[in-house]
């Protein structure tokens, strides 16, 4: 440090801070611009009514047909002693159909997906936004990105992405894409076209709201006043209407408040501007400029 | 002059819109607010009730005037996996009359021809009224509410057959256009082992259909296809608790105050109007139903036997004598009733009123015996 | 006469039994990892999708990073803040840092399901993320450590390039382009000491608010949004330890007398940040009414409770204490149960409070995934080895007039 003078060290200082500031005022655009994370009016959604599913589990099969996983027989779908235990989607199937056992009535059958949040905590968190949330309300993940971290996982509130860890090359992250290719050929998700009793309803995500207080208004024996999905973690695209409490069914029980809020807030209150991380660098640069003058006045 | 005519204009669409709405229902019998929150209800805002479906329903007919078969092949998904299904309409509406009837599955229909289910149920899935189910959803809804309490484990093959990849024609399911549901045998005595209480309760069903009247429907009114055809069932009567035990026979029994009408020590024999009341129901009275004359309503006690006791406005001026068999002549005619039957007893007859001791029924009669 | 420090190579033999064994097991954790880059991630850890990250993540980069912070702590401490007599101890933890952080870099690839793709946050930008921030800060800040060991390597060859057979005719332009790096880098070095003091803080502090999205699924014992404060506070506090933890081993390893004296200033300013930790933790735990969850008996509150008295309050009380301060076995010990408690503290963070919603087995770490991370461990000390035995690393004392500027050329 002896040998530079201190002009050259403000210049220098000066010169620093500028090209920092410049970068800020350039990036956070960019930032803000991927990944793709709309939030339209017009997203559509599945409303999911548990007291109408009869759990036969042709959901899962069409769902391996459409996304060119191996599916076997149809009829294979019939064996209900799958729902002895509780299933989770994996890499091979993006959605199950788990089987409750509620007190004092039939067991319930419900289906199991992503839920497509409408402030998803994958897209929040991916590290190099391989995830993205579309027009149509669909969340979906972009291979040519993805390194394979697995924050994901470890950020959905409702544990719905998957790993293939027994995939040593191109390992994928696998969950439901609300088969954003059929949707967006105007057809339906593989799923809500072969329910054969409609417990899955397709449709843009308010009419579905008012769809599903329609019911619980007019069938209060039916249903609890609770859509599961109309206000958890900021609302979800998919939403579930059941007869008794959810938490009979295992899902999570999670608050109204988005799941990437928090930790949004604190990376952005870091990061406001990159103001903080430059006034520390001020500060610090400041600092050695004043304790350097000090010690050498001490050397003469 | 401009506001003028585009008032007239909007006037004029407002009858037009009155006018189509009233056309429409034309046919309908009912009060508008039965289905109409408000008064004037238009097309764009006819701020409805939820419907009152099953108070719309209009047509009425038997089992056997509806169609025998319906091929419900009205969708094709993208992929067809299965056959279309041969239902056997009347097979299920008669199995239907000891549980809801047609309205179980026809549950709207306002007045007019009956209501096909593609008229309201669309058959694309992908479409914009969500309010009800597609045609699809509808049917298997429908359908599987019964046959998954039948069988738990409903498959598709039961009611489709799997579309054969191909074409081969034995894939199809058999006509159903000729099936029935078998007439259903009457159970004559059943004994009911009551555990709450010592001794048993002796039903006897074919009286309570033949001397009573009862209709299948008055008490078996949402009965499931199990409750006959399967063994060990869960909707057998073991399983079902007091209330709806109880339930069955309360809208005649008093099952609230009066146990021991029913609740009896050992088995006890059928009813018998003459034995249990001393009322003989002859041919007369057999025929009558109980409420006519017990009308104080549950219990059907209180009655005396005496006919006035119940026919109080009789008189003979407008009593036609000649039911009893015995068509009175000309002379007794006249008489009043209490001349021959003192003390209201009408199965005695008193002749010494007018005429000599001697003169006795049924040696003398007061007319001529006629055969009943 | 007056001793003076200056930085010089070691001159003890490489291997010694200790070293040999290190080395066999630095062999089994490169023999397994190649497993793992052949059959998959599955095929040797006890990773599921229940459990996405492992102690690959929670000791090799958490703590890893976490450890590593005696690079910049003493960085600000001798440079920026300029106490000189400290500066003998820059060279070791600037060493540290750096062969801490390429293991870092390491630690994710493997764990990465696609390692080769680890590049790509510099070209997909995902501002809201905090891995994305973190992944950037370590990137830039892993090169800012080889920017600063960069002159030692340059002055070690200065003046003495000799490039073997038909290279020989470069050894002079090599020797004119290291003069002019080094000349360079001399002027320029203050602005990566800075750049890197604010990496540090930058990455420190967001490996907390890594798991903050997990939100519930994390215990609440651990679980709040002050934990970037709590994750830069322990990283700052364990700095000194680790380079006191290294000083006493490196010097018993060479056979040097142990520098007590100046690890003991050292020592009387761990005892301050720990104490600032400390506050922030109890006070979080008890704005946040969290020490209900400490009445029961489970494995969260016994972990939570081994974190915070064997890694803060004794190790606080030692670094208070005069005698521990002047004792090297005492310090070694204080540091010691620092290091375990920030260690403890990132395994807690990542994986025991960690408890998914449809857990079916519990995490505990496969053979594989311990015997990489130890053998990372065991390179990172085998390297460490090398490069003391290779460059002026550490110091050793010397008349004073010898003394030279630090950063100055080698006279010719």
């Amino acid at each position: 440090m002896g040998s530079i003078k201190r002009r050259d060290f403000i210049k220098t200082v000066t010169a620093v801070g500028c090209t920092a500031a410049g970068l800020s005022a350039v990036t956070p655009k960019k930032l803000n611009a991927t990944p793709e994370n709309i939030l339209s009016k017009d997203r559509y959604g599945v409303l999911v009514d548990t007291t109408v599913c009869i759990g036969c589990r042709r959901c899962e099969w069409a769902c391996k047909k459409a996304h060119g996983i191996e599916a076997g027989s149809i009829d294979d779908y019939d064996d209900k002693s799958v729902f002895q235990e509780e299933r989770r989607p994996a890499h091979d199937s993006y959605t199950v159909v788990n089987s409750y056992d509620v007190p004092n009535a039939e067991p319930v059958t419900v289906k199991v997906q992503c839920m497509h949040c409408d402030q998803p905590a994958c897209v929040s968190a991916c590290i190099v936004g391989a995830f993205s949330k579309k027009e149509n309300g669909a969340v979906i993940w972009d291979e040519s990105k993805c390194i394979g971290c697995r924050y994901c996982l470890v950020a959905c509130p409702f544990q719905v992405p998957t790993f293939d860890y027994h995939k040593a090359i191109e390992p994928e992250i696998r969950k439901c894409d609300f088969c954003y290719e059929r949707t967006s050929k105007g057809q339906l998700p593989a799923c809500v076209e072969i329910c054969p009793v409609e417990a899955l309803t397709y449709g843009k995500r308010s009419d579905l709201l008012q769809i599903a207080h329609d019911r619980i208004h007019r069938n209060p024996d039916r249903y609890i006043d609770h859509i599961l999905g109309e206000t958890e973690v900021g609302g979800t695209s998919w939403m579930y209407l059941s007869k008794t409490e959810f938490s009979n069914y295992n899902f999570p029980k999670l608050g109204n408040s988005p799941a990437p809020g928090v930790s949004e807030s604190i990376q952005h209150g870091i990061f406001a501007y990159f103001v903080p991380p430059i006034a520390l660098y001020a500060l610090l640069g400041g600092i050695m400029y004043l304790t350097k003058e000090k010690s050498t006045e001490e050397e003469k | 002059m401009k506001i003028k005519i585009i008032s007239v204009i909007i006037l004029l669409l407002l009858f037009v819109n009155v006018f189509h709405a009233q056309s429409d229902h034309k046919n309908f019998d009912f009060n508008c607010s039965l289905c109409h929150e408000c008064e004037n209800p238009t097309k764009i805002d006819p701020c409805l009730k939820s419907c009152p479906r099953h108070e719309i329903i209009t047509v009425h007919h038997t089992a056997q005037q509806g169609p025998k078969e319906i091929i419900l092949n009205k969708f094709e998904g993208i992929e067809d996996i299965f056959e279309p299904v041969n239902f056997s309409h009347r097979a299920h509406s008669e199995m239907s009359s000891m549980a809801g009837g047609c309205e179980m599955c026809h549950h709207y229909n306002p007045p007019g021809s009956i209501k096909k289910c593609s008229d309201c149920h669309e058959t694309n899935r992908m479409r914009t009224d969500l309010s009800k189910p597609d045609l699809k959803g509808a049917f298997h809804r429908q359908c599987i509410d019964c046959h998954s309490i039948w069988d738990n484990d409903v498959k598709c093959a039961d009611c489709h057959a799997e579309n054969a990849t191909e074409g081969a024609q034995s894939a199809t399911k058999e006509s159903y256009a000729e099936s029935y549901h078998q007439p259903v045998v009457e159970p004559g005595r059943i004994v009911y082992e009551t555990e709450e209480m010592d001794g048993v309760v002796t039903f006897y069903h074919n009286d309570h259909v033949n001397v009573f009247g009862l209709q299948c429907n008055s008490c078996h009114k949402s009965e499931s296809c199990a409750r006959c055809h399967m063994e060990n069932n869960v909707l057998a009567d073991a399983n079902r608790d007091l209330e709806e035990k109880h339930a069955v026979c309360s809208s005649c029994h008093d099952v609230d105050n009066d146990c021991e009408s029913c609740h009896k020590e050992k088995i006890v024999e059928g009813f018998n109007h003459a034995r249990s009341t001393g009322f003989n129901l002859n041919e007369y009275h057999g025929s009558v139903e109980c409420e006519d004359c017990h009308k104080a309503g549950k219990g059907f006690k209180g009655l005396k036997s005496e006919c006035s006791s119940c026919h109080k406005d009789w008189n003979s001026s407008n009593f036609d004598h000649s039911v009893t068999g015995l068509m009175l002549d000309e002379i007794h005619i006249e008489n009043d009733c209490a001349d021959c039957h003192t003390e209201g007893v009408y199965t005695s007859q008193n002749c010494e009123n007018c005429h000599d001791p001697d003169i006795k029924y049924p040696d003398s009669k007061p007319g001529t015996l006629k055969k009943r | 006469m007056e001793h003076s420090f200056v930085p010089s190579q070691m001159t003890k033999k490489y291997f010694t039994p200790w070293v040999t064994v290190i080395f066999i097991i630095a062999l089994i954790g490169l023999a397994i990892l190649m497993l793992r880059l052949v059959f998959g991630l599955g095929f040797i850890t006890n990773l599921d999708n229940q459990h996405p990250w492992g102690i690959w993540i929670a000791i090799d980069v958490a703590a890893g990073v976490a450890l590593a912070a005696g690079g910049f702590t003493t960085a600000a401490l001798g440079h920026i803040m300029h106490k000189d007599k400290y500066e003998v101890l820059v060279r070791p933890a600037l060493l540290t840092a750096m062969l801490g952080y390429t293991f870092v870099a390491l630690g994710v690839c493997v764990d990465l399901g696609r390692y080769y793709s680890v590049w790509h946050p510099l070209i997909y930008w995902n501002g809201n993320s905090v891995l994305f921030e973190v992944g950037i800060c370590v990137m830039f800040y892993l090169t800012v450590l080889y920017i600063e060991f960069l002159p030692i390597v340059a002055k070690k060859f200065i003046g003495n390039v000799n490039l073997p057979g038909i290279l020989s005719g470069l050894s002079k332009p090599v020797d004119k382009f290291l003069r002019i790096l080094y000349k360079a880098l001399d002027k320029t070095m203050f602005i990566f000491i800075i750049m890197g003091v604010v990496l540090s803080c930058l990455h420190q502090s967001s490996l907390g608010t890594l798991m903050v999205i997990a939100g519930p699924k994390m215990h609440p014992l651990w679980q709040t949004p002050v934990l970037p404060l709590l994750f830069l506070i322990s990283a700052i506090a364990v700095g000194f330890p680790m380079v006191i933890m290294e000083s006493t081993i490196a010097s018993k390893s060479f056979g040097l007398k142990p520098e007590t004296d100046l690890l003991g200033d050292l020592g009387k300013m761990v005892g301050p940040l720990l104490g600032v930790y400390l506050a922030f933790k109890v006070g979080d735990m008890f704005i946040r009414e969290t020490f209900v969850y400490l009445t029961e008996l489970t494995t969260e509150s016994v972990m939570f409770s081994i974190e915070l008295i064997f890694g803060v309050v004794v190790p606080l009380r030692m670094f208070l204490t005069k005698s521990v301060l002047k004792s090297p076995t005492g310090l070694f010990i204080a540091s010691m149960l620092v290091i375990f408690g920030v260690l403890l503290n990132r395994i807690n963070n990542f994986l025991v409070a960690y408890t998914p919603p449809y857990e079916k087995v519990t995490y505990f770490p496969s053979f594989g995934e311990i015997a990489v991370t130890v053998g990372f461990i065991c390179l990172e000390i085998l390297l460490y080895r090398l490069f003391v035995t290779y460059f002026p690393v550490i110091s050793v004392p010397v008349e004073k007039s010898l003394q030279d500027s630090k950063y100055s050329l080698k006279r010719a």
